[in-house]
């Protein structure tokens, strides 16, 4: 049934394309193609837009500075270049045939003035950062955020069975990677080691990591990095556009659909909005002996958004909604330390049903997380511009577990935040340039349930924080000066007395970063940043339970704020237009690190014994590399290399840390089409290596060692096709091609189950 | 469309003004953390034996755990009772678990002590529960007895499972003296 399934769906979109792209060659089949270069270095340029009128066909030059316009009619078309909305250059074309239009831009377009148009964009240039490709955008779509920004080099995940993903920078994660979703802190109880940021990746076409300390805008907490993700632009020429995307993933048969439309007003310029929804449904997963009993998925996401755009004046009102309802599976639900170690002798989980099912049962988590923001920017004069942007989160948690008594969730937890960022900055186009701004957060969170795991607490959150930067010919630096005082309130009621503590945070952040252009194809980054975070409330006052890990988690309130010194170098060298070199390296050092260990005695319960863990202060050093190389050997064939290494030390203990990701690898092997009909096709095989983790603490022995390397196989098929004029994108993945039977160290449930196994994935991109 | 603007913040603002400042409890509730071990035979009193943890998981260990004395070559009907025990004030909580029978089972491990057990009680599918079992105790001699409940959801259950089978609600270790 299954099969047949899958066989049905892949037919009918077979005779679909075929039928449809039958039907459009009968009319307008003519293709523009071309290279746009810089005319000194002759170098590709990327990014720009070429648009082609009339009909407003148009196209961005990818990463070889190539373009594409297809449909074209037996007529004269006027072809214009356009860099961010500036028109470079003009050209007309009599289409009869296939017609290729080379463009080569004028020398002051160098690639250090392209440092400096993105650095005008973002406060942050000084940091290391990646951003998602738009090919590695597309392979994801429909998977979870943790999955999407796992594809940048240094970017893990850690996992807590097959439906929760935590983004891990450079060994870093939770409370000390910081989310910005669309230009919001993302608030809720990130502390968790399983619970997975509450963003729909479909809001986004963006997705920027920004890896070490040096993101001081943001916030100074975020010692591991920051990642930004950005919706796309609201449309500023009258029309209206849409998409819809969706996705089959044949492992744990999950659907999902993913719509949005957008408009500009015609009869109001100045207005325009977007809708945006998605659903998710998917159901048990499979490793390659078993299924995983309860580890479906339900999801249903939506957003709208609505900007208003005058000369000097914009404001936008932006809101979401995540809802999420996810099965954890059976078998990791857990008793105590025996049941744990009956569960870990079993190769193949015992307390498992081997079948496929939709229902979500016990364990499982409802997770809802609602976003209202509103943005303004306001031009004071020529030269500055004011922000100001005030937002309201609210974040549902329950978790289910094991229910004696009533149907309510052991755990519930709901925490609001509201945030009112106002900053000046300074117009680009200057030599050097300021940026000021205050933040003022407001946060509750309040529990209830039959399980305490975190107390009612309220905090207030002010900070200031200063921007600078210089440009010059070779030069680009940046400084970053940041002061926060955080005051948290807990509440507590044990045995009926009820009692409150506040306590108090305060420290200075400082970065200072460089980017020096050494010559026309080698650029040096420096950053060097100081950043401080004060504990959190989980840390200082947890005391409970941690279900799936059978451990008794105990906090220390009289935690004080980790501090990170954090060094970070960038070489990125382009030989010609052919390499792509990028080498990072880290030197993290963070005092005062906040560590859970082992501890004894075991804690004694009417349900067994349960090992201890308790949060210490230790000092850590984390330091490691990423690199990456990429070849076009040639218009078909490209290739890749990627490695992300690192080392993380207890400087305390001299030993290693815990639960910290392998050395990995990943190969990549491109074929591009790069024909007529098959012009934005590939297929690409990716060999993902990660090695077995040896560097584990000697002190503490873990229930199950570190399982060993293993070795995947990712093949990616993707095509463009024009189906009633609409270029519509199909890919097709297969997901662990050889069905490997492997663990990770960085999945919580390492202990119980195998990793999912071979999945084929369908995915349709339709534009409206 | 200002005035609506300022309307959603106000109301945002209201939503959530909480109660943070009166917590809900933290102790464990929703769990049992008092049972009872209620043996009965033919022509004497009851015997009751008690374990309880009255702060539930952590904080403080059970503060008591009867030693369980049994007469030999006595045929006893044990009942087990359980209760949710919060501010001193117990629920009895059994009835939750016989409605819950077909996803729960008791077990009795008996070591050092010879004990015939056997569960009397059977969920819907005809599947050993254990709340109420018979107990022919033998010769004298001191010894302990495991205890477990166990939670097996989703048709996890079936007719001889092992006492490995689920996930403990209940593990213990009580001492046990036949004399």
């Amino acid at each position: 049934m299954h099969k047949k399934q899958w066989s049905c769906l892949f037919f009918f979109f077979l005779i679909t394309v075929l039928y449809n792209s039958e039907l459009t060659a009968q009319t307008c089949r003519y293709t523009l193609t071309g290279v746009i270069k810089y005319a000194g270095t002759k170098k590709a340029n990327a990014g720009l837009t070429v648009m082609v009128k009339p009909g407003n066909f148009t196209s961005t030059t990818d990463s070889l500075g190539a373009y594409t316009i297809t449909q074209l009619c037996r007529q004269q078309y006027t072809v214009e270049v356009y860099k961010k909305n500036v028109l470079l250059q003009q050209r007309s074309v009599n289409m009869a045939g296939m017609v290729t239009l080379n463009f080569e831009m004028v020398d002051e377009e160098t690639s250090l003035d392209e440092v400096i148009v993105n650095a005008k964009r973002d406060a942050n240039i000084n940091t290391i950062k990646q951003t998602v490709s738009e090919k590695d955008i597309n392979q994801t779509r429909g998977q979870t955020l943790g999955e999407v920004l796992q594809r940048v080099n240094g970017v893990t995940v850690l996992q807590t069975g097959s439906t929760i993903f935590k983004p891990v920078i450079h060994g870093l994660h939770s409370q000390r990677i910081l989310i910005l979703n669309n230009g919001v802190r993302q608030e809720g109880q990130q502390w968790g080691s399983e619970h997975a940021p509450e963003i729909d990746p479909f809001t986004a076409d963006k997705f920027t990591v920004l890896k070490g300390a040096g993101a001081l805008k943001y916030g100074s907490d975020a010692i591991g990095g920051a990642v930004l993700v950005e919706p796309k632009a609201l449309p500023e020429t009258p029309g209206t556009t849409g998409e819809i995307n969706s996705a089959y993933f044949d492992n744990n048969r999950m659907y999902v659909l993913s719509g949005m439309v957008q408009q500009n007003l015609k009869k109001i310029p100045a207005l325009s909005w977007r809708l945006q929804a998605t659903y998710k449904r998917g159901g048990n997963s499979r490793t390659p002996d078993y299924w995983l009993w309860n580890t479906g998925v339900k999801e249903f996401n939506y957003a709208a958004s609505v900007i208003y755009r005058k000369q000097r004046f914009t404001t936008e009102l932006f809101l979401s909604a995540f809802n999420t309802d996810l099965g954890i599976f059976i078998g990791s639900h857990i008793g105590n330390l025996t049941d744990l170690q009956t569960a870990i002798q079993s190769k193949k989980p015992t307390q498992n049903i081997d079948a496929f099912s939709y229902e979500i049962g016990r364990p499982r988590q409802e997770v809802s997380h609602f976003l209202l923001k509103s943005k303004t920017m306001y031009k004071l004069s020529e030269w500055y511009k004011l922000n100001i942007i005030l937002s309201r989160q609210e974040n549902i948690r329950q978790e289910y577990d094991r229910a004696i008594i009533t149907n309510r969730p052991e755990l519930d937890l709901n925490i609001g935040t509201t945030i009112l960022d106002i900053s000046v900055e300074q117009n680009e186009g200057k030599p050097s340039q300021t940026q000021l701004g205050v933040t003022g957060t407001l946060q509750e969170n309040v529990w209830s349930g039959s399980r305490f795991f975190i107390p009612n607490f309220k905090s207030t959150n002010l900070s200031a924080y200063a921007i600078r930067k210089w440009n010059t010919q070779a030069w680009l630096l940046e400084t970053g000066l940041r002061y926060d005082y955080k005051t948290l309130t807990t509440f507590r009621n044990q045995n009926n007395q009820t009692r409150s503590l506040e306590q108090n945070f305060n420290n200075i952040s400082a970065s200072v970063g460089a980017t020096y252009k050494i010559n026309r194809d080698l650029r040096l980054l420096m950053n060097a940043a100081m950043a401080w975070r004060a504990p959190q409330v989980n840390e200082l006052f947890v005391n409970g339970l941690h279900h799936g890990s059978a451990s008794f988690e105990i906090g220390d309130s009289t935690l004080k704020s980790e501090k990170a010194y954090n060094f970070s170098a960038q070489l990125k060298y382009e030989p010609d237009s052919s390499w792509n070199i990028d080498i990072g390296v880290y030197y993290n050092l963070i005092d005062d690190f906040i560590n859970l260990v082992p501890s004894v005695p075991p804690t004694l319960t009417l349900r067994g014994a349960y090992p201890t863990f308790r949060y210490i202060q230790t000092n850590a050093l984390l330091a490691g590399t990423d690199i990456s190389v990429q070849k076009i050997f040639n218009q078909h064939w490209t290739g890749g290399v990627k490695a992300a290494i690192l080392f993380a030390r207890d400087r305390v203990k001299n030993d290693w840390l815990l639960q910290m990701p392998a050395n990995r690898f990943e190969y990549d092997l491109t074929y591009n089409f790069s024909t007529r009909q098959m012009r934005n096709s590939y297929v690409q095989l990716k060999w993902i290596q990660v090695l077995e983790q040896t560097r584990v603490p000697t002190g503490f022995t873990d229930y199950l060692p570190p399982p060993p390397a293993y070795n995947l196989l990712n093949i990616e098929f993707a095509t463009t096709l024009q189906i009633y004029n609409k270029s519509t994108t199909f890919g097709l993945s297969v997901l662990n091609s050889l069905n490997t039977q492997y663990r990770d160290y960085m999945n919580r449930f390492r202990y119980f189950n195998d990793e999912v196994g071979r999945s084929l994935v369908l995915r349709v991109k339709i534009p409206l | 469309m200002k005035k609506l603007l300022l309307a959603t913040w106000v109301l945002a603002g209201l939503v959530s003004c909480k109660k943070t400042a009166t917590p809900a409890d933290e102790n464990e509730h929703e769990s049992v953390n008092r049972i009872v071990f209620s043996f009965a035979s033919s022509g004497n009193a009851a015997r009751d034996f008690v374990m309880e943890d009255p702060d539930g998981d952590g904080g403080n260990p059970p503060s008591r755990i009867d030693t369980i004395k049994l007469a030999t070559g006595v045929t006893y009907t044990l009942d087990v009772k359980t209760y949710n025990l919060v501010n001193g004030v117990a629920k009895d909580i059994t009835s939750v678990i016989s409605s819950q029978s077909s996803s729960h089972e008791l077990f009795f491990i008996p070591t050092g002590v010879t004990l015939t057990i056997t569960k009397n009680d059977k969920d819907r599918n005809n599947y050993p529960v254990g709340l109420n079992s018979t107990w022919v105790v033998g010769s004298a001699a001191t010894g302990s007895l495991r205890f477990k409940v166990m939670h097996k959801p989703a048709g996890l259950k079936g007719p001889n499972d092992a006492p490995t089978v689920g996930h403990s609600d209940i593990d213990l270790n009580i001492p046990i003296k036949l004399q």
